[in-house]
């Protein structure tokens, strides 16, 4: 049998008998009666808040464009850099390629 | 609450709830709400928004957790210590925000002062079955430390067993004892006024 708090000796495992009653004198709130629809209102609203275009969490959006930038930027930093003589000899060559089609049109 | 011989445990809500359900985290949160809303309200000082706000954290978390939830203590066990981590959580930034304000504190402890003084004056028959008893117990319960607040919470409110409680708190069965004998202690010297018996 379960022993009751109230019991002689039993006062080192409670508040005791004039303790609690005292304690007990200042009722425990309860919920109100709308708190469960609200919870659940709060949980739908804030599953939804994770959601996005097309039904697909918005981390997944993110990750991706994430993913995305990182690969441009990368392929944007490893491209074959062109240095100035390389530039000037291109078009020296369209100059050159330029003069002849004029000798040869007997300009 | 007590659960009818028909109706799913707790831990077959959660198992539900783990699959998505939401029906069954409305029937655990109509099953419980009363005893984490009392909770969360004795231990941050009173019903209201902040009570509200915070029980329905603890709903969320469990909501979230429930995947993860393995049925290896009692199911109140496992809530209360949920809820002992988000309130315990709150009182201290709370108590940290009150440091700001010393001046607000500095007037009601005041006005405390000025209370237990007009409650000295009087006899105990006198004041049992008034309003101010109600406001002195909410009061020694407000000043009495986080720990031991809960502690004679669960014991007093919620009947639950010192190896429980300690489960909750993250001691022994004897370290909630303890805490338990130096709430009585504190108790009886905040409401001395109130006491027939000599403490």
């Amino acid at each position: 049998m379960r022993k009751k708090r109230d019991e002689i000796g039993d006062g080192a495992e409670g508040l005791g008998p004039e303790l609690g009653r005292l304690w007990a004198s200042a009722p425990v709130p309860k919920a109100p009666s709308w708190f469960a629809a609200r919870t659940m209102a709060r949980l739908r609203q804030e599953e939804d808040s994770k959601k996005s275009w097309f039904g697909m969490p918005r981390w997944v959006l993110m990750g991706t464009g994430l993913a995305l930038l990182a690969v441009g930027w990368f392929r944007w930093e490893s491209q074959p850099t062109i240095r100035d003589a390389e530039v000037f000899a291109a078009l020296n060559a369209f100059v050159e390629e330029d003069r002849e089609s004029r000798w040869w049109a007997g300009l | 609450m007590r659960i009818g011989q028909d109706e799913p445990s707790d831990e077959n809500l959660m198992a539900q709830i783990a699959t998505g359900d939401e029906e069954a985290l409305r029937e655990l949160i109509v099953r419980h709400e009363d005893r984490v809303y009392g909770t969360v309200a004795r231990m941050i000082g009173g019903a209201g928004p902040d009570a509200e706000d915070l029980a329905q954290q603890i709903f969320l978390r469990i909501w979230r957790a429930a995947p993860k939830y393995r049925a290896e203590a009692k199911f109140t066990t496992w809530l209360m210590t949920v809820t002992r981590n988000l309130v315990f959580t709150f009182c201290e930034a709370r108590a940290r925000r009150m440091e700001v304000s010393e001046e607000i504190v500095d007037e009601e402890t005041e006005e405390t002062i000025q209370r237990k003084e007009s409650v000295a004056g009087r006899t105990p028959r006198e004041d049992l079955s008034g309003k101010e008893l109600i406001e002195a117990v909410e009061k020694a319960c407000a000043q009495l430390p986080m720990k031991q607040r809960l502690v004679v919470h669960l014991r007093e409110h919620e009947d639950m067993d010192f190896s429980e409680i300690g489960e909750i708190l993250g001691i022994s069965e004897f370290g909630a004892k303890s805490l338990m004998f130096r709430a009585r202690e504190n108790l009886k010297i905040k409401l001395s006024a109130f006491l027939t018996e000599p403490s």
